[in-house]
């Protein structure tokens, strides 16, 4: 009996009515990744005594008849950059190969006491520097759809966790697409809340006025219910906000007379593969008949996005990396003779090159001169920005773009830097904004046969309206299969059946709708 | 051509990052290569624009009430440290012999 195709709401009604037992669903997760992750690598680290420590609690609470929480036995991965009391916090580099979290972040712990069953911690780009897992320092993650192909990133292996089936929902954060462009690689959903939903607390920081931690989940009913159990004001990040919002409550509500926005120009792009364009033409005539009205928009600031990202960015990564210092924690230089070497040494080997790079860069564009042609008019663009999504939001109540130019590209098929950057183009915008966005699978694509997906955005603090429209297309796609085929070359346990949402679909793939062929170019798509 | 090799050299020192024979060749070319990138930056006319720092609207300093909390324990800290002594974090010598600065 394998229960990883089970929704969150299918395990809580199981455990109540005792069809199986936390243990039970820890085993056979377990039994799973073992089985698939060999291929994958989607984690860095299991964490099995503490998931058979939690599942031990949840089933004796459970005995003495108390109710299950909201994510009762919902198996659940960690982004590696999340502290996790127990477990090494890595962000995947070697500067934290060796550093174990002596304290946990407050999203994580919002999942725990929800009744989560925590398994690991997952892979990503070393300290959420990329846009495709690759440059982990315990190597690659694998796409479960095709494993010559990259998960995205940063967040690839929460990506990956999710679609492989090892988890029911995995944590990520994102600074400029780090969960949306890994979830439409891998055809999961893909959800970063507006800034401030969330906690930052013990989740290490990238670009703190970008940051943003939030979920991956094979329904948009499991993320609602994650992102129920983990928002809210905390303490501990003096930037977090209580949004007064249950989303689960917006799954379902439909989308009569909602006015969702299309940005013409995005879904024309240069650059935009055949099979995504189609996917957007088609999910927009779908919510069109659904009584959504559709109102051509524009975002005329969109291009300077991506500059301003590429230089507030590094200078807060500059910033959030100065204090790895080799001394209080993290990878120590064993030759350095003084202080001085210390540090420089520690850090040149403690860093991956893309770090480096971006550490680099950060102190550059901050430097005196260089700041007032750099820093200071992408904090004015900023501005521009957030107005002209003010501006939209006062016409429509959620947009659709698409979440990337292109499906999953290969291994090493984007080599330098720049091209790399360019893979985040329809993503940042709203991280430079603040604004929620979620990612949502719509199929395969026939030419590639690789996931196709589209970008839900709402106006800040009104996530429920991206709720909202991704459950109503959701249920336009009701065939689209969540977890993809077993290619680890081991016959998978037999999947397991159930009530909820996700459960009726198995491992076969499905083609989208429409589709041509699909070679785009990650340089074109800029709107 | 934004920096030089000598002005790599210097942001390395600064970010005190030590550099390896032939990083320095890369390192200028990618580096240059991405602000050249950055250049629409520094094309908008962005005159009697105000910068946003942040993405809350209305949010200004968010001050909290000062009052002494349990926090993490010194052992706990220093458990995490390569070198400690007497409780404390025990560097290499920063005077005298073997500083090059």
């Amino acid at each position: 009996m394998s229960y990883s195709n089970l929704s969150i709401a299918a395990i809580r009604a199981g455990l109540a009515t005792r069809q199986f037992s936390a243990e039970e669903l820890v085993q056979d997760a377990l039994n799973t990744i073992n089985i698939r992750d060999k291929v994958i690598h989607a984690f860095i680290e299991l964490c099995p005594e503490l998931a058979y420590r939690a599942a031990e609690k949840l089933d004796a609470a459970l005995s003495a008849g108390e109710a299950p929480p909201l994510l009762a036995g919902a198996t659940i991965g960690y982004k590696d950059n999340m502290n996790l009391e127990g477990t090494h916090t890595t962000c995947a580099s070697k500067m934290l190969e060796n550093y174990k979290s002596p304290f946990t972040a407050t999203c994580v712990t919002k999942t725990l006491e929800a009744g989560a069953l925590p398994l690991g911690k997952l892979n990503m780009d070393e300290f959420a520097f990329g846009s495709s897992t690759e440059t982990s320092y315990f190597g690659c993650t694998h796409n479960p759809w095709d494993l010559e192909r990259v998960p995205g990133g940063s967040s690839g292996g929460s990506a990956a966790a999710v679609a492989a089936g090892m988890v029911t929902v995995a944590l990520g954060s994102d600074t400029g697409g780090s969960i949306r462009q890994p979830a439409s690689f891998c055809g999961v959903v893909g959800f970063k809340p507006t800034y401030g939903v969330i906690s930052r607390y013990g989740v290490v920081g990238f670009g703190s006025s970008l940051d943003q931690a939030g979920v991956f989940g094979r329904s948009v009913a499991n993320v609602a219910e994650t992102i129920d159990a983990m928002s809210g004001k905390d303490p501990l990040d003096c930037m977090s906000q209580d949004a007064h919002a249950v989303y689960s409550s917006s799954v379902g509500a439909g989308v009569k007379g909602m006015r969702i926005g299309i940005v013409r120009s995005y879904v024309d792009a240069d650059g935009i593969s055949p099979e995504i364009h189609n996917a957007l033409e088609d999910a927009i005539s779908k919510l069109e008949s659904l009584g959504a009205v559709i109102t051509e928009v524009e975002l005329p600031n969109a291009k300077a996005a991506l500059s301003a990202y590429h230089v507030i960015g590094p200078c807060e990564a500059f910033s959030n990396l100065s204090r790895f210092d080799g001394i209080r924690y993290g990878y120590l230089s064993p030759n350095a003779r003084n202080l001085d070497e210390l540090y420089e040494q520690s850090r040149a080997q403690g860093f991956g090159a893309e770090a480096r790079r971006r550490i680099m860069l950060g102190s550059y564009l901050l430097s005196s001169g260089i700041y007032e042609q750099y820093y200071l008019p992408a904090q004015k663009v900023r501005t521009l920005i957030t107005q002209d999504y003010h501006q939209v939001f006062e016409q429509v109540d959620a947009l659709l773009t698409p979440t990337t130019a292109r499906t999953a590209f290969k291994f090493g098929e984007i080599a330098d830097p720049v091209s790399m950057y360019l893979s985040d183009i329809f993503t940042i915008p709203i991280n430079i904004a603040g604004n929620g966005g979620m990612s949502l699978p719509v199929g395969l694509g026939e030419e590639s046969g690789l996931p196709v997906s589209v970008q839900v955005i709402g106006p800040q603090f009104k996530d429920e309206n991206i709720f909202r429209v991704a459950a109503a297309l959701e249920a336009c796609y009701p065939d689209i299969a969540r977890i993809a085929p077993d290619t680890s070359g081991t016959q998978q346990a037999s999947q397991a059946g159930g009530s909820a949402q996700d459960s009726q679909v198995g491992g076969s793939g499905q083609s989208s709708p429409q589709g041509e062929s699909a070679q785009a170019s990650p340089e074109g798509g800029a709107a | 051509m934004y920096l030089t090799e000598e002005d790599v050299r210097e942001i390395a020192a600064y970010t005190r990052i030590a550099l390896v024979d032939g990083e320095v060749t890369d390192l200028k070319s990618d580096l240059n290569a991405i602000i050249e990138t950055l250049k629409p930056i520094t094309q908008y006319d962005l005159s009697g624009v105000e910068p946003t720092f942040h993405p809350i609207d209305g949010l200004s300093n968010v001050m909290r009430e000062d009052v002494i909390k349990p926090s993490m324990l010194r052992e706990t800290a220093l458990a995490l440290a390569t070198s400690t002594e007497n409780g404390q974090y025990r560097i290499p010598t920063i005077l005298g012999e073997g500083s090059n600065r």
